[in-house]
């Protein structure tokens, strides 16, 4: 686990080398808020009924869903981004010969997006609370793990994108295509309730589904606990298969580079 | 020996255009990078691999860095099978990948260090006095501090150095480490790597690289390598008195030079002015002079009689083309 920090270290002292883009980041974020509190209030009436379950307030809904879209987006972008910038540049062939375990690595290599996109969800949900939406902090813990799980599902994704380009240099529309269609069907900025049923049907393939509607009634549905547990039963289902993929598809394409001599080829 | 590679091969597919792909998806050639090679390192050796570019030097050693697998053929180090002990064979091994930019550029000199010193599995107060004693070692201890970014070409190398000597390697693969210093810098890193890393250090290193001079100047035993093929193997002393030629080179006073070539063709020897003036007042002469030792002192007899001025007369070191050249032409190019 020590790798995993010293890694995370090394890319964060390596970002906050760049403390204007750091600091503008940071700023466009606060800024994001803005108006999704004004959209939020133009929609408000017309989605409460649709969203009753999660809190009926569709301020909070939007910001836990776009919360989860960084979450998300972080975890399938953050290993072929990763894998492609550190082969390009060379560090990736030099991590591979220290003694770390590869897991280990493509974890460190990980860590700083994830990170900083669960700050970044972190300061969605204070903006909520600040701008008055009323979140069960008590059900934070079990949300957290939801999150987490989710994270585990889209880093299964991330696994074969990384495989891709570790095989053919670019995962293609992979990343991209998996982004959008999660936040299409997962109900980031609707419930998935008001799309057409055929789609709801795909939406059933998609972990976001389900702890985008887990989450948001624990946190701003104060539902209990048992409530959420076949939701989250079957984000760990999608998870453990997606993480199950990604592990052989990464494992076949650094075998594959390793014979093809292609692993430090940018 | 702590190295040992027998029979090792790689192939490469041939990258094709779009029209053969498309008319044979699953045909291709391929090409030979590296061709049943066999050779054994003994420990604290300097074992030199000589070779053009594209002659297989990086190649093998990225397949002992167990970064590529060999086709066929087996290699160990330190006992451990590079296929099959990778884990072991990185705790014994390390290279030195000559890429600088795979180092942190934003980040000071001992930040690089400390992650790599995570990354080999050292943490806390054994970290710190790892990182401390590769920056002494390396001769960087006072510029610990420094951004990567500021650093010269020369420093980075140590760098790379000093990165994969944390965790105490026994064995260092160098790949051509002098491609992008001056030759001062160059000359300082070779003194460097005998006196400090493996006379002080105690490693054994296989250096890649296609300096001739390079090699008869640092390594014990040299290996050359052409179109992936090993062409010989031996002491470099041995090797290099096998390819050595009838090349001589003398510095000769500027204004005795039209003496020097006239005389040097009454005894059969052709001069040839090269290049600039080597010191002021000093230029250098190079010829080929058939007949060795005693050949060149009737030359220098002659020169002398003749009143040449000449300050320096030494017999040229093979350059890597001449040793191709001679061991191609010897026993069907082919050494145990």
């Amino acid at each position: 686990m020590r790798s995993v920090v010293a890694l995370l270290r090394a890319a964060w002292l390596t970002a906050a080398s760049y403390r204007v883009a750091m600091l503008l980041s940071f700023a466009a974020l606060l800024a994001s808020i803005v108006p999704l509190w004004f959209v939020a209030g133009a929609l408000q009436p017309v989605v409460a009924e649709s969203i009753a379950q999660e809190g009926g307030q569709y301020f909070g809904f939007l910001l836990v869903g776009v919360a989860a879209t960084y979450l998300l987006s972080s975890a399938t972008a953050a290993i072929p981004s990763a894998l492609a910038g550190s082969i390009g540049s060379g560090t990736f062939e030099a991590l591979l010969v220290t003694r770390t375990p590869l897991p280990l690595l493509l974890a460190g290599m990980a860590a700083y997006p994830l990170t900083q996109s669960v700050l970044r969800a972190l300061v969605l949900l204070a903006g909520a609370a600040v701008a008055g939406v009323p979140i069960a902090w008590s059900s934070m813990p079990l949300a957290a793990a939801i999150a987490a799980v989710m994270l585990l599902a889209y880093l299964g994704v991330g696994l074969v994108a990384g495989a891709l380009v570790l095989v053919f240099r670019t995962s293609g529309p992979l990343t991209t295509a998996v982004i959008a269609l999660s936040g299409l069907l997962g109900g980031v900025y609707y419930s998935v309730r008001v799309i057409p049923s055929w789609l709801q049907d795909l939406s059933g393939a998609i972990p976001l589904t389900y702890a985008l509607r887990a989450a948001r009634m624990l946190l701003l549905g104060g539902a209990a606990p048992g409530e959420v547990l076949a939701d989250l039963g079957m984000l760990a289902l999608l998870a453990a298969t997606a993480l199950a993929i990604g592990t052989l598809a990464f494992g076949a394409a650094l075998r594959h580079a390793r014979r093809a001599g292609t692993l430090s080829q940018y | 020996m702590i190295v040992r590679a027998e029979g090792l091969t790689k192939r490469f597919p041939v990258r094709r255009g779009w029209g053969e792909t498309l008319r044979a998806p699953f045909g291709g050639r391929r090409a030979v990078a590296v061709d049943t090679v066999t050779f054994a390192v003994a420990e604290g050796e300097i074992f030199g691999l000589l070779g053009q570019n594209g002659a297989g030097k990086t190649t093998l050693f990225k397949m002992l860095a167990t970064l590529i697998l060999a086709d066929a053929g087996h290699a160990e180090v330190g006992g451990h099978d590079v296929a099959n002990a990778p884990e072991a064979v990185r705790r014994l091994l390390a290279p030195v990948l000559a890429n600088e930019r795979s180092l942190y550029w934003r980040l000071p000199a001992d930040e690089n260090l400390r992650l790599y010193a995570a990354l080999q599995g050292l943490h806390g107060a054994a970290a710190r006095a790892e990182v401390a004693r590769v920056l002494a070692v390396t001769g960087l201890a006072d510029t610990g501090g420094k951004l990567v970014g500021a650093f010269s070409s020369g420093m980075r190398q140590r760098l790379l150095i000093a990165r994969a000597l944390l965790g105490r390697p026994r064995v260092l693969l160098l790949d051509e480490p002098t491609r992008s210093l001056d030759p001062i810098s160059a000359r300082d890193f070779r003194r460097f790597l005998r006196e400090t890393v493996v006379r002080a250090e105690g490693c054994t290193v296989l250096l890649a690289t296609h300096d001739a001079d390079e090699v008869w100047e640092l390594c014990d035993r040299v290996a050359v390598l052409e179109r992936g093929r090993l062409l010989a193997t031996d002491a470099t002393p041995v090797l290099r008195d096998r390819a050595g030629t009838d090349r001589y080179r003398l510095w000769v006073r500027a204004e005795d030079g039209a003496a020097a070539t006239a005389r040097a063709a009454g005894v059969g020897v052709a001069l040839a002015r090269r290049g600039a003036t080597v010191e002021a007042g000093w230029d250098e002469y190079v010829g080929e002079v058939p007949g060795g030792a005693e050949a060149a002192a009737r030359l220098l007899a002659a020169l002398a009689a003749a009143e040449v001025r000449v300050a320096r007369c030494e017999r040229a070191a093979p350059t890597l083309a001449d040793l191709i050249e001679r061991v191609l032409a010897t026993a069907g190019g082919r050494d145990a």
